[in-house]
C-alpha cells in the first residue's frame, strides 16, 4: 500500500520527461504514447483489478450459497447408472394390484480378458463352478482382445459366493435386473416377455418400451425402480379362471386350440384374455412355436353365425325391418351355382327372432340382401370390422376382405363366411350393439366410463341395441346357446359354427366354433368369447361337433365361475326376455 | 490499534479454520452415511421386490387351485349360494353363557335321519 503510494507521489512528482535520459524517453514514448498521465492509468489498473477480483469472488460466493441452497440433484444417481446394465422395467400389475412382472436383481459375470493372467487356470476353475458353460467357448472368449465380455448372465448369489472366492483377476459381477413373471403362462400372450437386455419385444411390455420407457433407458435414467407401476385392466383371477376352464374344454373336445376373452362392455377394458396353447413368457424361446400365437388379435378368422348379429343389427337400425318382419327360408337359396342350406332347416317362413334362434343362413342372407351390398358394407366398416383393430398389442392382423364385394359376398358374409376378422374384432362390434351403440375401442389399460364415452362413437340406435340384447336373451332361453344360461346371471347369447377352409373348400368335420355371451343381458357389463379350433364329436355331445355342443357349455362353465369374481350379483325369478327388455325398451323410447 | 485489530482477526482466522475444517469433515462423514443409508435402501428395496415376486409366486391361482384340489373338499361356488343381507333371518337373541342350547337339544331329541340330513352333504 504504502509502496504504491510512494510511487504514485514520485511519479506525481517527476517533472515530464527532462531528466529522463533520452532513450528511456523514447521507449516510454512508444510504450504508453505521449502525454499520459501514468498516475491516473494506474489508478484505473488498479480499479479494475479490484472490480475483476470482487467479481471473481462473488461468483465463487454465489455458486457456495446455490450448492447450499439447492439439494443435491443427479450426482447420487450417475453413481448408481454402473451397476445396473439391464435397465429396470415398471412392475405390472393386475386390476387389484397382483403382480404380473416385476424385476429381479441377479448378479451376471463378466470378465476382463485383457487382465486375466492364465486362461487355462481360470477356464478350469470357472467351469467347475459354472458346469453348464462350454469350457471351450469360454476359453475363446476368455483368450479374446476385447476389454469386456459377459461371461454368464444371471448367475445364483451362491455361485457368485463360490466365483469371488476364486480370486481370479479380470472376472467380476455386474448386478443387473431380470424380468421375472411370477405367474408364468397364465397372462402370457398379454403382457408378453423381453429379451436378455430387458428390452420388450412382444405384449404390453413392447408397448411400454414404445410409450417412452425406450427414451427413458437411452437417457440413462430408468436405472431404478422408481418407476411408477402399470396397471392393466385384467383381473388375475378371472384369466385364471378363464384360461382353466378353456383348458379343460380344449383336453375335453381334443381341440386343436382355444381362446375366450372377457371384455367390460361399456369401457370396452379387456378383462380376461387367453388363448391356448401359451407359453411361458420366463421362457421366451416357446413364444416362436406357431401354434402358439394369439389368436384373438393375430389370427383372422370366419366367425360364422356370430356374424348374423351384425346383419341383423344392420336391418333393425335402418328401420326397414322390425322383429317380426318375415323372411322365406322354405328352401335353400341359390345364387348362380351356389346353395345357401340351413343346418336345422324349418321349411317355412321365418321372423326376424326366428332368424336369429335358429342361426337360420338362408333368412340371415336374405336379410342382407333386403338392405343391399353397399348398406352392408357401410355397416360393417362403421362397426369396425374391415379395418385393422390396433389395440396397445404391437401384434395385430388385417381382417381379410374380398376384393370385389358382390352380392353373393354379401349373402355369405351376412351368416359369417367370407370375411375374415380377429376375434377381437368380432367382439368390439358385438360390444357396440350391446351397450346401446356406441363403439368403443378395446383396451388393456384401466379406462373410465367417462374417458370411453369421450372416445366412443355411435353406430347404432339405442332401441336397436335394446332389440338385439332381447334376441341374445332369447336365444339363451328358447334358442342354441339354452346351455350356457346360467342361473342368475340373465345370459344372453350366440353360438357361431364356421367350416374352415380346407385346400380351397369348406369343410364338414374341420369347424371354427365360438359362442358370444353378454351377461346380464337386461344391463350389460361384460362380454365374454369363447373360441375353439376344431373341437371333436364325443359320445356326449351325440356326435355333434357344433358350438352348441361345446363352446356353450365351456362358456356356461365359465360364466359360472367368473360372475362372482366380476362382482355380478345373481338375481332370480326375473322375467323372460320379452317382458323384461323388449317392454321396457318400447316404453323408454315413445 | 492496530495491533490489536491484527490479532483480532488472527484470531478470527483460526476460528473459522477450524470451523470450517469441522463443518467439512462433518459434512464428509454424513455423505458416506448418507450414501451408506441409499445402498440400505436398495438393498431393501430390491429385497422387497424379491420377496414380491416370490409371495405372487406362491400365491399364484394354479398352485393355489392345485392345492386346494389335493387338501380340500371345496366345490366352485353356485349362484344360488349368494343373497342379499336384508334377506337374511333375523339373528337369534343372545344366551348367557351356560344357559342350555335349545336348537341343539331339539335336534338331538329328533331320530338319527333327519339329522343327517341338516349335516353337511356329500364330503368329498
Amino acid at each position: 500500500m504504502t509502496a504504491t503510494d510512494a510511487a504514485l507521489a514520485m511519479a506525481a512528482a517527476t517533472p515530464p520527461a527532462t531528466k529522463v535520459p533520452w532513450r528511456r524517453a523514447l521507449v516510454r514514448t512508444l510504450l504508453y504514447g505521449r502525454n499520459v498521465d501514468r498516475a491516473a492509468k494506474t489508478r484505473a489498473r488498479l480499479g479494475l483489478a479490484i472490480v475483476v477480483f470482487a467479481l471473481g469472488y462473488a461468483l465463487i460466493a454465489g455458486r457456495l450459497i446455490m450448492f447450499a441452497a439447492v439439494p443435491e440433484g443427479h450426482m447420487g444417481r450417475r453413481t448408481m447408472a454402473q451397476d445396473a446394465v439391464a435397465t429396470a422395467r415398471p412392475d405390472i400389475l393386475d386390476r387389484s394390484g397382483e403382480i404380473l412382472a416385476t424385476d429381479v436383481r441377479a448378479p451376471s459375470l463378466f470378465a476382463e480378458p485383457n487382465r486375466i493372467i492364465d486362461i487355462d487356470e481360470a477356464t478350469e476353475l470357472l467351469s467347475a463352478v459354472l458346469p453348464d458353460l462350454d469350457a471351450v467357448e469360454l476359453r475363446e472368449r476368455l483368450g479374446s482382445k476385447r476389454h469386456f465380455v459377459w461371461l454368464k448372465r444371471d448367475i445364483t448369489p451362491k455361485q457368485r459366493a463360490e466365483i469371488y472366492r476364486l480370486g481370479l483377476p479380470g472376472i467380476g459381477f455386474l448386478p443387473e435386473n431380470k424380468r421375472v413373471y411370477p405367474n408364468g403362462a397364465e397372462v402370457s400372450h398379454l403382457i408378453g416377455h423381453v429379451n436378455i437386455d430387458n428390452q420388450g419385444i412382444a405384449g404390453i411390455e413392447k408397448w411400454l418400451d414404445g410409450s417412452g420407457l425406450a427414451d427413458l433407458h437411452l437417457a440413462g435414467l430408468a436405472t431404478d425402480r422408481l418407476q411408477e407401476p402399470v396397471n392393466l385392466a385384467v383381473d388375475l383371477r378371472v384369466q385364471h379362471a378363464l384360461r382353466d376352464e378353456l383348458m379343460k374344454a380344449r383336453d375335453k373336445y381334443k381341440a386343436k386350440a382355444a381362446a375366450g376373452v372377457i371384455v367390460a362392455v361399456r369401457t370396452g377394458e379387456i378383462v380376461s384374455m387367453v388363448s391356448v396353447p401359451d407359453y411361458d413368457p420366463n421362457n421366451p424361446r416357446e413364444a416362436l412355436d406357431p401354434n402358439r400365437i394369439n389368436r384373438l388379435t393375430t389370427g383372422v378368422y370366419e366367425m360364422g353365425s356370430t356374424f348374423k348379429a351384425l346383419t341383423l343389427a344392420m336391418a333393425l337400425d335402418s328401420g326397414k325391418i322390425n322383429l317380426n318382419s318375415t323372411f322365406d327360408a322354405r328352401v335353400p337359396l341359390h345364387f348362380g351355382k351356389f346353395e345357401i342350406h340351413d343346418a336345422h332347416p324349418e321349411g317355412r317362413f321365418l321372423t326376424l327372432s326366428e332368424v336369429f334362434t335358429y342361426s337360420s343362413n338362408i333368412g340371415a342372407a336374405r336379410v342382407a340382401l333386403a338392405m343391399g351390398v353397399d348398406q352392408h358394407k357401410a355397416f360393417l366398416k362403421k362397426l369396425g370390422q374391415l379395418d385393422r383393430l390396433r389395440t396397445e398389442l404391437p401384434e395385430s392382423a388385417e381382417p381379410l376382405v374380398p376384393r370385389h364385394w358382390g352380392e353373393l359376398n354379401t349373402i355369405t358374409i351376412a351368416f359369417g363366411h367370407g370375411l375374415s376378422v380377429a376375434p377381437l374384432q368380432a367382439v368390439m362390434g358385438i360390444c357396440a350393439l350391446m351397450n346401446g351403440g356406441y363403439l368403443i375401442p378395446p383396451t388393456f389399460l384401466r379406462r373410465s366410463e367417462q374417458q370411453a364415452q369421450a372416445i366412443a362413437t355411435r353406430v347404432i340406435k339405442p332401441e336397436t341395441s335394446d332389440k338385439m340384447r332381447y334376441l341374445m336373451r332369447l336365444n339363451a332361453e328358447k334358442g342354441t346357446a339354452r346351455q350356457a344360461d346360467v342361473p342368475g346371471y340373465y345370459v344372453g347369447g350366440k353360438t357361431g359354427t364356421s367350416e374352415k377352409v380346407v385346400g380351397g373348400r369348406y369343410s364338414k368335420d374341420r369347424v371354427l366354433n365360438s359362442f358370444t355371451a353378454v351377461l346380464p343381458a337386461d344391463d350389460p357389463r361384460y362380454l365374454l368369447l369363447i373360441m375353439l379350433d376344431e373341437p371333436q364329436p364325443l359320445p356326449e355331445t351325440h356326435g355333434f361337433r357344433t358350438s352348441g355342443w361345446n363352446a356353450v357349455p365351456t362358456g356356461g362353465a365359465v360364466i359360472a365361475r367368473v360372475a362372482p369374481l366380476l362382482g355380478i350379483q345373481p338375481r332370480f325369478d326375473l322375467p323372460p326376455a320379452d317382458q323384461l327388455i323388449l317392454a321396457t325398451s318400447t316404453a323408454s323410447s315413445r | 490499534m492496530i495491533r490489536l485489530l491484527n490479532i483480532c482477526v488472527i484470531v478470527a482466522l483460526v476460528v473459522a479454520a477450524v470451523d470450517v475444517y469441522r463443518i467439512k469433515f462433518e459434512s464428509t462423514r454424513k455423505a458416506e452415511q448418507v450414501a451408506r443409508l441409499r445402498l440400505d435402501i436398495r438393498r431393501e428395496h430390491d429385497g422387497v421386490a424379491e420377496l414380491r415376486a416370490q409371495w405372487s409366486k406362491l400365491d399364484n391361482p394354479i398352485r393355489i387351485q392345485e392345492l386346494a384340489q389335493r387338501h380340500l373338499s371345496l366345490r366352485i361356488i353356485d349362484s344360488r349360494q349368494f343373497d342379499q343381507l336384508d334377506r337374511l333371518p333375523q339373528r337369534p337373541p343372545d344366551l348367557p353363557p351356560g344357559s342350555p342350547d335349545q336348537i341343539g337339544n331339539m335336534l338331538e331329541s329328533r331320530d338319527a335321519p333327519t339329522a343327517s340330513i341338516l349335516s353337511p352333504r356329500n364330503p368329498r
